[in-house]
Formats: C-alpha cells, sequence, structure tokens
C-alpha cells in the first residue's frame, strides 16, 4: 500500500464552537479526507463545518456516538478507503498524533490502533469515577478476552480497511468503545494502543450524568459478557 | 350460576376476536401480528368454554380457586407477547437506524445537502 486513501471521522453532536477549530487541526497535520458525521445537531454544526471545506453528513435525527461514527464507516466502506481514523468533534483528540495512529496499520498490519491516555503518564486529568470505571474495564477485558487494553474508552482510533468493513455491518448504537474491543479480539484481531495527550473539551459539555454512568456501567457490562456468548473465529 | 367468571370469559374472548379481526379488516394492525393474539382468543375461549379441564388442570396444579388458571394463562400469554412486541422493536430500531444513515450518505452524495436548520 504506497498511497493508502485515509478518512478521518469527525462524529460531532452540538459542537458548532469546537468544530471548525478541530477541522483545522486534522488539515494541518495531514492529507486525509475529512468526514464530519453530524449526529441530527440543533445548532449550526454542519454549516460550520461546510464552511470550512470539508464532506458533511448530516444524520436526519440523533442517533448517539455509535450510530454516527457507523455512518463514517459505512461511507468509508462504499467509498474503498484503506484505513479510518475516529477523532471527536468536542476537540479533546490532538490531532498531531494522526500519523502515530496510522502508522502502525501500515507497517506492522495492525488491525486498529488506540490513542490512550493511559499508556505513559500524561498530563490528562480526569475525574475519579472516570478512572474508577477504566480500571474496571480493563479487568473486565482482561477477564473475558485475556488481553490489556488501559484505555478502553477512547474514541481515538484508527482501523484498517477489514474492520471499516466490519463496522459498516455491524456496530454498536451506544456506548460502543469497550464493547467493539470485545468483538474484535474475540474476532482474532490485532489492537495496539500508542501514547497520546488528550486535552480538556474545547466546547459543549459532557454527556455524562451520574445516573447516566450507573447506566452506562450495567449496560457495558452486559454488552460484553453477552459478546462472550457469539461465536469466535476470524472476521 | 349464570353469570359466573367462565361467562365472562367467553364473552371477553368472543369480543376480543370480533376486534381482532376488525382491526385487522381496516387495515390497523397487520395479519402477522394478529396471529398471536387470535390464537390468544381462541385458546382463551376454548378454557372457558371447558371449566372441567381448567379445574383439572387446577388440581394437578395445587390451585385453589379453579378460575385463576384463566388468570395465570393470560398473565404468562401477555408477557411473552410483550416479549415478541419488543423483539420486534429491536428489529425497526436497528432498520431506522440505517435508514437514517444510508438517507444521511445519500442526500451528501446527491449533492442534495439542506442542513438541519432548527434553531
Amino acid at each position: 500500500m504506497i498511497d493508502p486513501k485515509v478518512l478521518v471521522i469527525i462524529p460531532a453532536f452540538n459542537e458548532e464552537k469546537s468544530i471548525a477549530g478541530v477541522i483545522r487541526e486534522v488539515k494541518g497535520n495531514c492529507k486525509a479526507d475529512i468526514l464530519v458525521v453530524d449526529d441530527g445537531s440543533t445548532d449550526s454544526t454542519a454549516q460550520v463545518a461546510l464552511k470550512e471545506g470539508v464532506k458533511v453528513v448530516s444524520l436526519p435525527f440523533n442517533l448517539g456516538i455509535g450510530g454516527a461514527v457507523q455512518t463514517g464507516y459505512i461511507y468509508a466502506n462504499e467509498n474503498n478507503y484503506d484505513i479510518a481514523v475516529q477523532v471527536d468533534g468536542d476537540g479533546q483528540h490532538d490531532p498531531s498524533y494522526l500519523d502515530e495512529l496510522v502508522a502502525p496499520i501500515l507497517n506492522e498490519k495492525y488491525d486498529m490502533v488506540i490513542g490512550s491516555r493511559y499508556v505513559q503518564e500524561t498530563s490528562y486529568k480526569s475525574t475519579l469515577s472516570r478512572r474508577v470505571g477504566m480500571v474496571f474495564f480493563s479487568w473486565l477485558l482482561y477477564f473475558l478476552t485475556g488481553k490489556r487494553i488501559k484505555d478502553t474508552t477512547s474514541g481515538f482510533r484508527a482501523v484498517n480497511r477489514k474492520i471499516i468493513r466490519y463496522f459498516s455491518s455491524s456496530y454498536p448504537t451506544d456506548y460502543p468503545e469497550v464493547d467493539v474491543i470485545v468483538r474484535l479480539f474475540r474476532k482474532n484481531c490485532t489492537i495496539l494502543e500508542v501514547p497520546v495527550e488528550m486535552k480538556e473539551r474545547q466546547g459543549g459539555k459532557s454527556s455524562i450524568t451520574p445516573l447516566k454512568s450507573i447506566y452506562y456501567l450495567i449496560k457495558v457490562s452486559l454488552a460484553l459478557l453477552i459478546n462472550i456468548l457469539r461465536s469466535r473465529g476470524a472476521l | 350460576m349464570i353469570f359466573n367468571v367462565y361467562m365472562l370469559s367467553i364473552a371477553f374472548s368472543i369480543l376480543f376476536l370480533i376486534i381482532i379481526i376488525e382491526l385487522v379488516r381496516k387495515n390497523r394492525l397487520l395479519e402477522k401480528y394478529s396471529l398471536l393474539w387470535i390464537l390468544f382468543g381462541i385458546m382463551l375461549l376454548a378454557l372457558s368454554i371447558t371449566p372441567a379441564f381448567i379445574e383439572a388442570i387446577a388440581r394437578l396444579m395445587d390451585i385453589k380457586y379453579a378460575p385463576s388458571v384463566l388468570f395465570l394463562f393470560g398473565m404468562v400469554y401477555v408477557v411473552i407477547y410483550n416479549l415478541h412486541i419488543t423483539v420486534v422493536l429491536s428489529k425497526q430500531s436497528q432498520q431506522i437506524t440505517r435508514l437514517n444513515q444510508e438517507i444521511a450518505i445519500l442526500k451528501e452524495k446527491t449533492g442534495d445537502f439542506k442542513t438541519n436548520d432548527k434553531a
């Protein structure tokens, strides 16, 4: 693969304040095509993105992060991209790490590369409940698959052609990050974590509330356990 | 006793069957979703006109009040039907998600892009 076709997928829900900055930073760091998936925003996210001269796919109504990201994968699959990278529209993910995410797929044939906050000590600070959640999911993942991933919920990730095809046909609708890792390990895919710095979100606010966190924890745990009952084997 | 729980149950099942068939006739209920309801109506009717059968089951299961077998049957059936409904709902939910995604991609492709100007 001399000149791989790379698509950067930016899911965005009401991110009119941060989306333009994210797009410019991605453009400044790579030559990849950019697709903004506007997840039924009620603000001017789509218009702002269009003004930046990128492709915008606008969902008629809000689907949640999983449905939005999958739209990007369906697009990537239909347009024969070799690699797809997810970058959040809220500006948490630093696009200067894009190369680090893509390189292991090209050079070492990894199926998926996750930009991780915890592989090395970084300046990223998070709440206690979030860290407890991280450790719990990491442990549950290890218990279920025997593999270690530290930052299971990072949405900063790159995948190869094979995974693009798989995601375009099957992707969890809500809270997909951890779920997807278990699915891929069960399908004998290879996943690498690379250290990245994450920033404070640039605009908008987090969708996580305490009650939602508990729902999240239970729902994802159930999804992971159910995955174990699904069939194994190669993609 | 002319008017007892069995009579009530018979009347209810007949009325229920009529309502179901009427809904299907007026295209307000799809045939495939009416099948389980029609089955329910027929089974309830059959149980109601054979009190001896109900009483036999009650004795077998050590249920003191025989007509409560009818309620048990009704409850179990409703729970199962509810499950069936959530399976249908899940499938439709996935289909709607897919349609949403395909429409968005299609709009982009045809250049017929109109942003959601809800603000």
